[in-house]
């Protein structure tokens, strides 16, 4: 037993060593960096001077997704690598591979220790990351947030893929277009019902048909699909069944318009039903193909990608953003009146025509 | 006469090897930002990889350890969001972590249904509920002394590497210096056995899955305190890390063997293997992939190992 106790003993010892030394000086700046990192050893001055000039140093960004490795998020590291090189800075492009908020953070805890200049987050759970950020904001790291709003007392800028409102109404107006009329009764598919962002863009929807299209008449309560394409579609099925005149389903979330496509297309309803949703082109490519699914629309993960580097380079130079500046690349930007949150623009389209042009 | 180092010992080689390696190749990981940054990260893992370890010691598994940790963590949370005192709020956190294991222990010692059904259908089951309580939103918004749980250092030493080495210690004490200890070793081997030698084998595993559930209920403590948050998947992803944790800790998956040391040690490697390849700007993919190689290098060469010994002893026996 004995040998044991010293063993643990020890291994506290080293670790409280290696906190003191630590804590002293960090003097022993490794020799040798690795292959890996390619513009040499950052300068080690412990939070000494946070906001001193970089000199003619790269500057480094860290773009932090909700995780890494699905199609979306696959787009937005194309994107924000590509303003890397077109703008001349490093990009760090790393994120957790599950969309756990712990894993999340300690992404970020690394890159802090990395020393980057900027970290642009798309957070899985806001709250949670405010005392990550708040502790990069000590060390002297600029902190923006995309995709998904983070603690907004925190970050300077808010690059925001659309405006809620704008793509609510959108919806609502793309449905009577397809439709062919403004005098129907639609329903409302969702994801889940808690989602705050597709509830906003769903209320927005609503908003717009009252105001403009008074004859729509929503069917029941907006459905919840749980994010899934299964449940869409046999809640779909379940719909289409008991309110045999409905001629239009708007369906928030990306599995959901497919869903209600899939279903569409079983019954061979193309003609009687429009579907209008937010889904991913290459996913709804073939219910666009065949009419089920009438319009997708959309914003470019790519484009977001790049806009949030781009975003986190003027911020560290210091140049301000101005409403309906146009960023190469990106496109004319919004800036609202708080100066802080960005908008990418206005919603992209998926039609039967463009939908083979994109890569997401 | 050769002397053959224990499992603990070379795994505790490899954590010293892999240090260095670290300390050498990345830059900035001895930094004193980062040295407290990994010991603010490894704890959360490090406690959930002990409870593990207990349970598989007695021959189970607690496949709803973390979803207990995030049912306690989500009690804390609603209490303290309602303006709870801190210490009234995680005493009902750690008592429905506590009826979470006692749940798990009856199924498990006095029904006897098999571990990892009972437990693959509690960790459904609390997260349900968990769902039900939240509609599956984050609860936030705690006093700040309780962010000092996760986030605070004495001496510039991190209080969460306090905590996990403050159970460490007890649950090495516990498992070696007790009767119930000895007993959860014995029930790992041969719960018929241990039946027909007069020990009381369901009330061991209920302790055991009290036990890991009362750690489980420590580790969400310092997370939530952490991530100023609860949500239904906090943590979510350290389930399977720490079974891994514990096996490559040498904790015989089987039951009935299983050290402190070794699950601290193999907690250390993946520690600083995953910070290292981070600091190097190693894609996460990769970082994954070489925690996967790693465990199962070490699984291979401790089964290599065990079986030279075995021959050695069989061949002593002969002469």
């Amino acid at each position: 037993m004995n040998k044991k106790w010293s063993g643990l003993l020890s291994l506290i010892l080293s670790i409280g060593m290696l906190a003191a030394c630590g804590a002293n000086a960090p003097s022993s700046a490794p020799s040798g960096t690795s292959s890996g990192s390619s513009s040499g050893a950052p300068a080690k001055q412990p939070a000494a001077q946070p906001e001193a000039p970089k000199g003619n140093a790269k500057l480094k960004i860290a773009v932090v997704p909700k995780l890494i490795g699905i199609p979306y998020f696959n787009a937005s590291e194309r994107g924000a690598k590509k303003a890397g090189e077109e703008l001349g800075v490093d990009v760090i492009y790393t994120g957790p591979t599950q969309a756990d908020a712990a894993q999340q953070v300690k992404v970020i805890e690394d890159l802090i220790a990395q020393k980057v200049d900027v970290i642009a987050v798309a957070p899985n759970d806001p709250a949670s990351l405010t005392p990550v950020l708040k502790k990069a904001k000590e060390q002297g790291i600029r902190v923006i947030d995309w995709d998904t709003p983070a603690d907004q007392s925190l970050v300077e800028y808010s690059v925001h893929q659309i405006d809620d409102e704008v793509y609510g109404r959108h919806v609502t107006d793309l449905l009577v277009e397809k439709m062919g009329t403004d005098s129907a009764q639609i329903a409302v598919l969702t994801g889940g019902l808690s989602a705050a962002n597709l509830n906003t863009w769903i209320d927005w929807a609503t908003k717009q048909a009252q105001e403009k299209y008074p004859n729509l008449k929503f069917v029941g309560d907006k459905i919840a699909s749980d994010e899934k394409q299964q449940v869409a579609y046999q809640k779909t099925l379940d719909l289409i069944k008991a309110n045999p005149d409905v001629k239009g389903i708007m369906a928030f979330s990306t599995p959901a318009p497919l869903g209600a496509a899939q279903a569409v297309q079983e019954k061979g309803l193309q003609d009687k039903i429009a579907v209008v949703g937010t889904a991913l082109p290459t996913d709804s490519k073939p219910f666009l193909d065949d009419g089920s699914l009438d319009v997708a629309t959309l914003w470019d993960p790519e484009k977001l990608g790049y806009l949030a580097v781009a975003v986190a380079k003027d911020l560290v130079e210091g140049k301000k953003l101005t409403d309906g500046q146009d960023v190469p690349g990106v496109g004319k930007i919004q800036v609202k009146s708080d100066g802080k949150t960005i908008i990418m623009g206005p919603p992209t389209d998926f039609t039967k025509e463009n939908a083979g042009d994109y890569k997401f | 006469m050769v002397r053959s180092f224990s499992k603990e010992a070379v795994l505790g080689m490899i954590f010293a090897v892999l240090f260095a390696l670290m300390a050498l190749c990345a830059p900035g990981f001895l930094d004193a930002y980062n040295l407290g940054n990994m010991m603010f990260q490894l704890p959360e893992l490090g406690i959930l990889a002990l409870a593990m370890m207990v349970v598989i010691i007695s021959a189970g598994i607690d496949l709803s350890l973390t979803f207990t940790a995030a049912l306690s963590g989500v009690v804390i949370a609603l209490l303290l969001s309602k303006g709870s005192p801190i210490l009234v709020a995680v005493l009902a956190g750690v008592a429905a972590a506590a009826l979470c294991g006692l749940l798990n222990g009856f199924f498990v010692a006095v029904i006897g249904v098999s571990p990892i059904l009972v437990t693959l259908g509690s960790m459904v089951l609390f997260e349900g509920l968990i769902l039900g309580i939240t509609k599956g939103n984050a609860i936030s918004g705690f006093p700040d002394a309780f962010a000092v749980i996760g986030n605070g250092s004495i001496a510039s030493v991190p209080v969460p590497i306090l905590n996990f080495f403050a159970i460490a210690l007890c649950t090495s004490i516990l498992l070696n210096k007790t009767k119930w200890g000895r007993c959860v070793f014995m029930v790992g081997s041969n719960p018929l056995a241990t039946l027909f030698s007069g020990i009381n084998t369901r009330r061991v595993l209920l302790r055991v899955y009290l036990f890991s559930a009362l750690l489980a209920s420590v580790a969400s403590i310092i997370m939530i305190s952490r991530y100023n948050s609860a949500k239904v998947d906090l943590g979510s992803s350290y389930l399977l890390q720490s079974v891994a944790a514990a096996v490559l800790g040498g904790t015989e998956i089987a039951g009935g063997y299983g050290k402190v040391m070794g699950t601290v040690f193999a907690v250390g490697v993946f520690q600083v293997l995953s910070n290292g390849l981070n600091l190097l700007g190693v894609p996460r993919t990769v970082v994954d992939m070489m925690m996967g190689l790693i465990l199962i290098l070490v699984l291979v060469l401790n089964f290599l190992s065990a079986k030279a010994r075995q021959k050695r002893v069989a061949e002593r026996g002969v002469i």
